[in-house]
């Protein structure tokens, strides 16, 4: 297969995947393989570097646009690595630092690299390791968008999530059913999708 | 709680002006004739005496002694415009929540206590969402820290002079995730690169550095919160903040006022 493409032509698309996942604010599928061929064209560009420079001689101007398009491509490569760990850290403490959640939704765990749950992994276990110096008084992972107004909410259960302790004691909440509930005791089922507030 | 406060000073006889509604309380901050009623939200036991400490600083121009609360949420707004990573506040953060585990202690036993009369639950309420509230920005705050020390990891774990600006807590956080991020990037490309182009830390022409850096020239709205010395813009004009002066201007040029805690960010 012979195509005629410019140097970095694919670091180009890797980028506009980055550029519409942005403008879309949606998490795309991880693109290996257009990855992979962006790495495959740096070990062309290295053998071709290594051709030109013959000992003795100067090096021919073409040095100068090989080494450009190697320093490109790899700065794509890395921005769109960078780009997405930093959604998926974003998606993480949107739902509260719950990483079992995130990666149980087959959609979501779909569009990662293994790598990328590998890092989800690690960076969850820095944060914890970080939240338990104020574990005593508060947890940091709660939300921050909404200062809190009352104490008490009442929510609506949207999916089952079984027995929470309350400061009233145990609640067991059903699909269907409504509470008045301490704001603070059940913030995280909020944030997960769990409970609506009404 | 704040209408204790005035319920108390309205029995001994003196004069209350009311304070106004919330939205109108940064303008207080800078007056001094009606300070004597503008007791600010807070956590109470402290109230009382930072009303009265600041009654007592009416004629003084220059200090006005903040509760602990207060304090926090400036460095709060601070800290949320600032491009840099501004000082951590350690002994301030575990004072308050020292005193607000003090406080929830007190709200349980209070709560559980058979005794405790209607009135007073409804005093405890309020006392539990201002816990909330107060706990709120708290988070904020240290979550606010936590993004900028993320998103600078490489940069904190190369620069003494920001190190000194974290707790050991942040500092650590920023190894690890400098540690993992670096080591997410060695696995997804730069192990499949050939060895010259495999580092992390080239610096060819013409290309922003890879290390990301605070960028000190990035805007910011500054509040002047006494007169300041005079200070130099980027294009050599010359400028004198009046106290209450609000000015558009790069972080670069107020940042040693900030840091003296002479102007606000807003």
């Amino acid at each position: 297969m012979t195509e005629a493409r410019q140097y970095g032509e694919l670091a180009t698309q890797l980028l506009m995947e980055s550029r519409r996942s942005t403008q879309t604010d949606t998490l795309m599928k991880y693109n290996d393989s257009l990855v992979r061929s962006i790495i495959r064209e740096q070990r062309d560009l290295e053998k071709a570097i290594n051709a030109l420079l013959i000992d003795g001689r100067p090096p021919p101007p073409a040095l100068l646009i090989i080494q450009t398009a190697i320093n490109r491509n790899k700065r794509c490569l890395l921005a769109y690595h960078s780009h997405r760990v930093d959604r998926l850290r974003d998606m993480y403490w949107a739902v509260g630092g719950a990483l079992p959640h995130l990666l149980s939704n087959q959609d979501i765990r779909s569009k990662l690299s293994p790598h990328e749950v590998d890092y989800m992994r690690q960076y969850n276990s820095s944060v914890m390791e970080f939240r338990s110096e104020f574990s005593h008084e508060l947890d940091i992972t709660a939300s921050i968008t909404n200062p809190p107004k009352d104490l008490h909410v009442l929510v609506h259960v949207v999916k089952d999530c079984g027995v929470i302790q309350t400061e009233l004691g145990s609640i067991h909440f059903e699909k269907g059913q409504r509470f008045m509930v301490r704001r603070a005791d059940i913030e995280h089922l909020i944030v997960q999708g769990f409970l609506e507030e009404v | 709680m704040d209408w204790d406060t005035q319920y108390e000073l309205m029995k001994a006889g003196r004069p209350v002006t009311v304070a106004g509604p919330s939205h109108i309380t940064r303008s207080d901050h800078t007056r001094h004739d009606s300070d004597e009623g503008d007791i600010p939200m807070g956590l109470p036991s402290r109230d009382q005496e930072g009303g009265r400490r600041r009654a007592d600083f009416l004629v003084d121009e220059e200090e006005v002694i903040l509760t602990p609360l207060e304090q926090l949420t400036r460095h709060w707004m601070n800290e949320r415009h600032a491009p840099d990573i501004l000082p951590a506040q350690e002994d301030l953060l575990t004072s308050l929540l020292d005193h607000l585990r003090r406080q929830s202690e007190a709200v349980q036993l209070l709560r559980e206590d058979p005794s405790t009369s209607e009135e007073e639950h409804i005093r405890i309420m309020l006392v539990q969402t201002e816990v909330e509230r107060v706990k709120f920005i708290v988070r904020s705050y240290v979550r606010t820290r936590l993004f900028k020390i993320e998103k600078y990891a490489r940069f904190v774990t190369t620069n003494a002079e920001v190190q000194r600006r974290l707790t050991a807590a942040e500092l650590d956080h920023a190894s690890r995730h400098a540690k993992i991020t670096d080591q997410h990037f060695y696995v997804s490309v730069l192990q499949g690169l050939p060895e010259k182009q495999s580092h992390l830390d080239d610096t060819p022409l013409f290309v922003p550095p890879m290390v990301t850096e605070p960028d000190k020239s990035r805007p910011v709205f500054v509040h002047a919160l006494k007169q300041c010395p005079r200070i130099r813009l980027p294009d050599g004009a010359a400028l004198d903040m009046e106290k209450g002066h609000i000015s558009l201007m790069p972080y670069a040029v107020v940042e040693q006022l900030v840091a003296r805690g002479e102007v606000e960010l807003i």
